[in-house]
């Protein structure tokens, strides 16, 4: 698992390639609270890359939506493939989560902040 | 069609990933469409991570053995460790509605596995969790 991380129009996007499991979910799980504790609110996860979710890795994403707390943060997904999809529709976060079909429209759905 | 095979970890979350492409490599051998593969190593991985979490809190290295079994009708796979016993079925599903702040973290992984397979089925037995996954061939 490899995470890449980007900023665009004061959004952070974190791209995560390969498998988000239980031996490497505590890895981005430091990242998303390193990045919230310096002051970042806004997110894009991107699963373009990304082949494999379990359990451990949706709730890496709970644990962060809860550390931004009811503020004006927010964290949404993109380019998420069919099967990794369904998980998240399985566990009901698709309704917690927002799910673009790419990042630019992701992108384009947040307000900008320059 | 059919085929067995059998995969012998130990209990550490890095076997997760060997295991997810001997299944995968058993699946394609077999003629098992993407989708099903994915869903049953996303099962198999949920039963995996809570033995590995959970079964040893003495620690020290453990012996975990997933047999494969697939026929014609379906497809069971079987998980035996020699941790402390648990049985997955008396824990209760998670309120998929709730908000993000209600929801509690955790319990999720079982509710996948009950989702994406279809009969979970427990025993302890000569001192062994033996977790039996069925996923029906269509």
């Amino acid at each position: 698992m490899e995470i890449t991380e980007e900023r665009r129009n004061g959004l952070v996007i974190l791209s995560v390639q390969g498998r988000l499991d239980a031996s490497n979910a505590g890895v981005l799980e430091s990242k998303f609270l390193t990045l919230i504790a310096g002051g970042d609110r806004r997110f894009v996860l991107d699963g373009a890359r990304l082949d494999y979710i379990s359990s451990a890795g949706l709730r890496v994403l709970l644990v962060a939506r809860k550390r931004l707390g009811p503020s004006d943060g927010v964290i949404v997904l993109c380019a998420l493939k069919e099967q990794i999809k369904e998980i998240f529709d399985i566990a009901g976060f698709s309704s917690i989560f927002s799910i673009y079909g790419t990042q630019d429209e992701a992108l384009a759905a947040q307000p900008g902040q320059m | 069609m059919d085929g067995q095979r059998a995969i012998v970890l130990t209990n550490q979350f890095t076997e997760l990933e060997r295991v997810a492409h001997e299944v995968e490599a058993f699946g394609e051998a077999h003629g098992l469409g993407a989708k099903s593969i994915f869903n049953v190593n996303l099962a198999l991985d949920e039963i995996l991570t809570n033995v590995i979490s959970y079964g040893y809190p003495e620690g020290g290295e453990h012996v975990i053995t997933v047999r494969l079994k697939l026929s014609a009708a379906e497809l069971v796979i079987e998980v035996e460790d020699d941790g402390r016993p648990f049985n997955p079925l008396g824990t209760a599903a998670p309120d998929t509605e709730q908000s993000p702040d209600e929801r509690p973290i955790g319990g999720l992984g079982l509710h996948l596995v009950r989702k994406v397979m279809d009969r979970l089925e427990y025993r302890r037995e000569h001192g062994k969790n033996i977790f039996i996954l069925t996923k029906v061939m269509r």
